[in-house]
């Protein structure tokens, strides 16, 4: 024979709880929506600064909040760009190119800038620079892909039959995302290396 | 937290048990914990009803309570209103974590740090008293003396085990185990007859089977699979098969059901090594009221399903054999299931509209294509059938977590087009696909998910991210069959068995087609209140209602029971003949 467990009934009590219903499953149901109970965000801690392949469909951000000319060193065997900062603009001016970084984003959802060349001090333009500007534009509203055509000179649009909807934009603000995607591609002084190497000092 | 009962009762039957058999009540032990009082009946002494009381405020504690509830059954006791059972609320609480001792009521004493010395099973006495021998060998106070054990290791666990119980829903797990062990109680109708022809032919009916079904693949060499003539019997054709990381076929039954959904042309050699392999004809637990009937274990798995034997089950996964269900005379059966169960849950679950509209359209697949604008909007599945079944096979995908490699091999087609189409469903279904990925951050940041009446995973060492995604679906679509079982037997509706997303009725003739009326209504509210309003579809016509003398027959195991059946007629024939 066993002892007796520890469950009495609670003398002189007035309030005693309710007996659960089973009979009732609609009141215990409890919530399914993950979505809102749980606080989990992608973080965005790379955007890289490149034009997509020749695969890849985009879009480019319709809002011109978050699209900004920037002086830029191109260093093009390496595949790097650097913004360099206004007071140095002056001093590194033969060096530098402008370009527009647009925010686009893939059919994969990839967050990436877009640079756009603008033409030179001179007036000059390519129509490499001109038509990649041009589709930029018309990736404001619809979904492309951009093919570069050698015999053209220039880079052919691959438009989206269908209305393949709107991308889901990041909720963070532009310079916030030049940030992380500059954040090891900005030059600040003569002394980077960057500059040391452009001038045969390093 | 059991304060507002009126009495508390811990109870535990012993009961002769052979297989197919309904229980046979031995002896019941019970103990009311609020007055003390102590009930020991053996068998002789049961009377018309419990010897304690009843209602709403009386609570049943049992452990494994639908075996008790059997025995409730058995002696035409009406059923308590109110039940407790430590065995599920055991499972709900280690659900996925592991348990050094197992989930019984050993493994649970053991799991809580409690003595577990009384309930050691004592094996040769438990035999006796399953197989009905104990008489001449055990007295009647060495059998409650041995029940009276189980008791009181039970009451040693209960207040262990309380704090960390939701009783409201633990009460309303209890509301399942009653229906099954009604579903348990009333078995599946069994054409008899057939089954003993089958067990006496069945040596010789396998030998012929492998001849029989091997003249369309050629890759038997007596009874024995081989992989090398199965593989070039699969390039001949072009069809895909998963391997293993060892580059070998993977020849597991599970890649064969998943193939045979793809390649039709495959089912027929599936059933013929599911038969070799596993069919056991004489374990199929069938009673003498001509029923099959087996234990359930409702809450067995880990998405809280059910998980009876696969040998003594009907509907293990021999199919074919389902065409020995007959439905006794004067009477029909009905399977009846939930259409795209997994599919509705999860577009109500995650508020997906486009996935909504697609079940709400009746052929999600088709719907699928459409809004994935592969094919146009007045597509039918006629007109666009080879594109339906590339989109189907995505969401299927979709369902058990393949990825492109899986999917590329399910639809025989290059990963580019199957990552183009996991592509549009992540584009199509966006809302859905947020909501999973929500699904999965809460198991690992909070170490469980839980149902919409709380059946827990807990995520242990190693977690499956597959398995984390896909448990609201399909611990949900348990929760929603457990629910439905509970409103149609309390309805009085008869219900043989509970099949994943089915149920299988039986009626008298005259009360038929009410019956399956009532079944789906079930069904339907059942689906409402999990969904919180969203309402699935359920499926119950044409080969799925049989009327006596009539076979039921599963559309898969169609081709295999008309071999068997032919073979069967040929053996009988030459037997005749010697």
């Amino acid at each position: 024979m066993t002892t007796k467990p520890n469950i009495q009934a609670v003398a002189n009590s007035t309030d005693q709880p309710a007996i659960p219903d089973p009979f009732e499953p609609a009141n215990l149901r409890l919530d399914q929506s993950f979505t809102e109970t749980v606080a989990v965000k992608k973080l965005l801690t790379t955007i890289p600064v490149r034009r997509p392949n020749r695969q890849s469909f985009f879009r480019v951000h319709p809002d011109q909040a978050y699209r900004e000319v920037f002086p830029i060193i191109d260093l093009k065997d390496d595949g790097e760009e650097y913004i360099v900062v206004k007071s140095l603009v002056p001093e590194l001016a033969t060096e530098i190119v402008y370009k527009q970084l647009c925010l686009a984003i893939t059919r994969q959802g990839t967050v990436f800038f877009l640079p756009l060349r603008l033409p030179g001090p001179d007036g000059k333009d390519m129509e490499w620079w001109r038509s990649l500007r041009e589709h930029a534009e018309r990736a404001q509203t619809r979904w492309i892909r951009v093919v570069p055509n050698r015999d053209l000179g220039a880079y052919e649009a691959m438009q989206a039959a269908d209305n393949l909807g709107d991308p889901e934009w990041p909720d963070m603000g532009f310079w916030d995302l030049i940030k992380i995607a500059f954040k090891e591609y900005l030059i600040t002084d003569v002394n980077h290396p960057v500059i040391k190497r452009l001038r045969g000092l390093a | 937290m059991l304060t507002a009962f009126r009495e508390v009762v811990v109870a535990d039957f012993e009961f002769t048990a052979i297989p197919g058999n309904r229980p046979i009540p031995v002896c019941l032990v019970a103990h009311e914990l609020k007055s003390g009082r102590q009930f020991r009946i053996f068998e002789g002494e049961f009377g018309p009803a419990p010897p304690y009381a009843t209602g709403t405020d009386v609570l049943l504690v049992a452990f494994y309570s639908s075996a008790d509830l059997g025995c409730y059954r058995a002696l035409g006791w009406p059923m308590p209103e109110r039940i407790l059972d430590p065995y599920v609320e055991f499972r709900n609480l280690t659900n996925g974590l592991h348990k050094p001792a197992g989930a019984g009521l050993l493994g649970a004493l053991v799991y809580f740090g409690l003595d577990a010395m009384d309930a050691v099973e004592k094996k040769d006495m438990q035999e006796a008293i399953g197989n009905g021998t104990w008489r001449g060998r055990y007295t009647s106070e060495e059998i409650l003396n041995y029940c009276e054990s189980d008791v009181g290791a039970l009451e040693r666990l209960l207040p262990i085990m309380l704090p960390g119980i939701d009783l409201a829903r633990a009460l309303l797990r209890g509301r399942y185990m009653a229906a099954a062990s009604a579903m348990e109680h009333a078995g599946t109708p069994i054409d008899v007859n057939m089954l003993a022809r089958l067990r006496e032919g069945w040596t010789n009916i396998q030998d012929q089977l492998v001849v029989a079904i091997d003249v369309d693949y050629g890759v038997y060499a007596g009874r024995t699979f081989k992989s090398d003539r199965f593989e070039a019997w699969l390039a001949a054709r072009g069809i895909p098969w998963p391997r293993l990381e060892s580059g070998r076929l993977d020849l597991s039954d599970e890649a064969f059901r998943q193939q045979a959904k793809a390649y039709p042309i495959i089912s027929p050699l599936r059933e013929l090594r599911s038969s070799l392999a596993e069919l056991r004809l004489n374990d199929l637990a069938v009673g003498r009221d001509e029923r099959n009937r087996t234990v359930l274990w409702g809450f067995q798995s880990r998405t809280g399903r059910n998980q009876p034997s696969n040998t003594k089950f009907i509907f293990g996964p021999s199919v074919w054999l389902r065409a020995l269900i007959k439905p006794p005379a004067g009477h029909g059966v009905a399977y009846v299931d939930w259409s795209q169960q997994e599919v509705g849950i999860a577009a109500a679950l995650s508020g997906d509209p486009a996935m909504l509209e697609a079940y709400r359209s009746g052929d999600v697949y088709l719907a699928f294509a459409k809004q994935a604008r592969a094919v146009p909007a007045d597509a039918t599945g006629t007109t666009h059938a080879a594109q339906r079944e590339l989109f189907k096979q995505c969401v299927l995908a979709t369902q058990y977590g393949q990825g492109e490699e899986g999917l590329a091999c399910r639809i025989g087609q290059p990963r580019a087009v199957a990552r183009e189409l996991l592509q549009f469903h992540h584009e199509t279904y966006k809302t859905f696909w947020r909501w999973s990925d929500a699904a999965l951050d809460t198991a690992m940041l909070s170490g469980s998910l839980h149902t919409v009446f709380g059946w827990h995973l807990h995520v242990g060492e190693a977690p499956n991210p597959r398995s984390l995604r896909n448990f609201p679906m399909q611990a949900n679509g348990a929760e929603m069959m457990r629910l439905a079982a509970c409103l149609a037997t309390e309805r009085g509706i008869e219900v043989c068995a509970a099949i994943h997303d089915a149920f299988l009725v039986c009626a008298p003739l005259d009360r038929l087609e009410a019956d399956i009326a009532a079944m789906r209504a079930a069904m339907a509210e059942a689906s409402r209140i999990v969904l919180a309003g969203f309402e699935l579809r359920t499926d119950c016509h044409g080969a799925a209602i049989v009327r006596y003398p009539n076979h039921y027959m599963d559309r898969r195991g169609h081709v295999m029971w008309h071999r068997v059946t032919a073979l069967l007629q040929q053996t009988d024939q030459q037997r005749k003949t010697a």
